[in-house]
């Protein structure tokens, strides 16, 4: 009895196994099996940073990053970043820019100050497609780059309150 | 009805000269970013972002951004400001549709 | 053949005990009405766990700019605008900013005479636009909609701070007792109902959703939803979109899920909001 039972089963996968293929091989729905952001490329956020400063050295340091260890939403995650590095009217931060590091294209924002803004210090709040590293790259009037990174863990789904 | 392109800015009530005061600015936008499929249609919904914020302090450019599909819906931001003159606090937001918003809050350190 | 007979024999004390279990089950309904569960985690405790998970993430956003400020802002606009046959708005009667408003909404839901049920607050706002303001029954605002969403959120908005206060005895207690009912009514593909995630399992894990408390559930709509404000304009909605999208959840197909406005949104609505009676009200809240 148990010995047909599973037989059949065996059966059923096997007979549906075929079918599956043989509608893959057919490519009868290519459509479905194309990766859904096929069109878009994935820009390593090496290549991002790298147009954006060339070659120069991004130092560690002098950035505060504050964002949750898990996003409540994907789409809307806060984060603040902070610079403890003088903001004087002939050396001040001039940009800080915000990546994403999981999206498509990494780059979020660029945010740029000057020494009336007094405190550099921003807070928005961003889109993240998955899992990543967010980071914050300060660049001082005299051309000096710091940097800061931490992991946003992002899920999916869940019914919320 | 809160359409695109309504601005919120919130600077603290009473400041005194030369405190730095935080500006908390929020704009209705759907931050559209190319690669959300109608639900409907099934067709791409366009890109529709803003794309460059720019805020004057009396008739001095304080701060300047430049956004990408990455900032949230509804966009929000925060940044500090020096208040040592009475002055207005212009927010300009413009998308890449030509759309141009914006709005004045007046400073005024005691 | 044979296999016929083993699968019947096989299957025979479960059919049996099905049936003897939904008679009994009946039995039991008709006795003691509904069965309610034990709360399974203190509120304070709730939070504090929440916090340890997810910070005050959610705190400070909404803190730092809800976008249910947009809609709270068109609600002012709605109140104070003349409409209907009779030249007035809203504060022609309620006052400038809705001075003799305050502490009034945290009354409602509530049990009305004419009615003979449940008045909910958008109900009562269309209800006194018909009646004193003179807006002809088909220019009603539809429940759901930006407008009466946003005058809902004002006149909440007036409320904050204040305890809620929803009476449940007198004649309202037979909604109330309707409402637990359907509180506790079973739907679905997964023949889950409410209090399952809210009362029995509260403080716990749905995947990875920490299911809140029912005393938490009510004090703080309409509200800013992450999840809504992927569109720009209505981000922010009412209780009972909310119960639309849990009663989704629970697997029920769209067409089974009941409207706005009917008895059982509206009995629903009465139990819920008496869940979170004493906390005080704050609107637009912030979730995500």
């Amino acid at each position: 009895m148990r010995e047909n039972i599973k037989l059949s089963r065996r059966g059923f996968i096997k007979a549906t196994g075929a079918v599956c293929s043989a509608v893959l091989m057919s490519g009868a729905i290519p459509g479905l099996l194309k990766p859904v952001m096929a069109a878009e490329e994935q820009i390593d956020i090496k290549d991002a940073l790298k147009k954006l400063f060339g070659d120069k050295k991004i130092e560690t340091g002098h950035v505060d990053l504050d964002v949750p260890i898990i996003a409540e939403n994907g789409a809307v995650v806060p984060v603040t970043i902070t610079s403890d590095l003088p903001m004087a009217a002939d050396n001040y931060v001039k940009n800080i820019y915000v990546f994403s590091e999981g999206n498509l294209n990494p780059f979020v924002a660029k945010i740029g100050l000057t020494s009336v803004n007094a405190k550099a210090e921003i807070a928005t709040r961003i889109k993240m497609r998955k899992t990543s590293n967010v980071r914050a790259v300060v660049e001082t009037s005299k051309g000096n780059l710091y940097q800061n990174m931490k992991e946003v863990k992002v899920t999916v789904g869940g019914c919320g309150g | 009805m809160a359409e695109i392109g309504k601005i919120m800015i919130k600077v603290p009530g009473a400041i005194k000269k030369g405190d730095v005061i935080p500006v908390k600015a929020m704009v209705v936008h759907p931050m559209e970013t190319g690669q959300r499929k109608d639900a409907k249609t099934g067709n791409l919904i366009p890109e529709h972002y803003i794309n460059d914020v720019k805020v004057y302090y009396g008739s001095d450019l304080v701060t300047s951004m430049e956004w990408g599909i990455a900032v949230s819906t509804n966009p929000f931001i925060t940044f500090y400001l020096k208040a040592d003159k009475a002055a207005p606090l212009k927010i300009m937001f413009k998308d890449n549709k030509g759309g141009a918003f914006e709005q004045t809050v007046q400073v005024n350190p005691q | 053949m044979k296999k016929m007979l083993v699968l019947l024999l096989l299957a025979t004390p479960l059919i049996l005990s099905c049936t003897s279990s939904t008679a009994s089950r009946k039995e039991a309904k008709e006795e003691k009405g509904v069965q309610e569960y034990v709360m399974a985690v203190d509120v304070k405790q709730f939070e504090k766990d929440y916090a340890k998970v997810h910070g005050n993430e959610l705190k400070k956003m909404e803190e730092d700019g809800n976008p249910g400020e947009f809609i709270l802002e068109d609600g002012k606009d709605m109140f104070h605008k003349v409409d209907g046959s009779a030249g007035k708005s809203c504060a022609s009667c309620h006052g400038e900013n809705g001075a003799k408003l305050k502490g009034i909404a945290v009354n409602y839901p509530k049990y009305d005479d004419n009615l003979k049920g449940v008045l909910t607050l958008p109900m009562q706002i269309n209800m006194c636009r018909e009646k004193n303001m003179g807006v002809a029954k088909e220019k009603s605002w539809k429940y759901g909609k930006a407008e009466i969403t946003a005058v809902e959120l004002y006149v909440k908005s007036l409320s904050n701070g204040m305890p809620i206060n929803v009476k449940t005895d007198g004649p309202a207690s037979k909604f109330y007792e309707a409402g637990k009912k359907n509180f506790y009514g079973k739907l679905g593909e997964w023949n889950w109902n409410c209090a399952q995630c809210h009362v029995k399992y509260a403080g716990r894990y749905s995947r990875q959703e920490f299911l809140p408390p029912a005393p938490l559930l009510a004090d703080h709509w309409p509200s800013f939803r992450l999840d809504w404000g992927k569109e720009a304009g209505m981000h922010t909605r009412t209780i009972q979109d909310r119960f639309k999208g849990c009663i989704k959840n629970m697997r029920v197909s769209d067409d089974k899920i009941p409207d706005f406005e009917t008895e059982y949104m509206r009995n629903l609505e009465l139990y819920v909001t008496a869940q979170a009676n004493q906390r005080p009200q704050h609107v637009p809240g912030f979730r995500r």
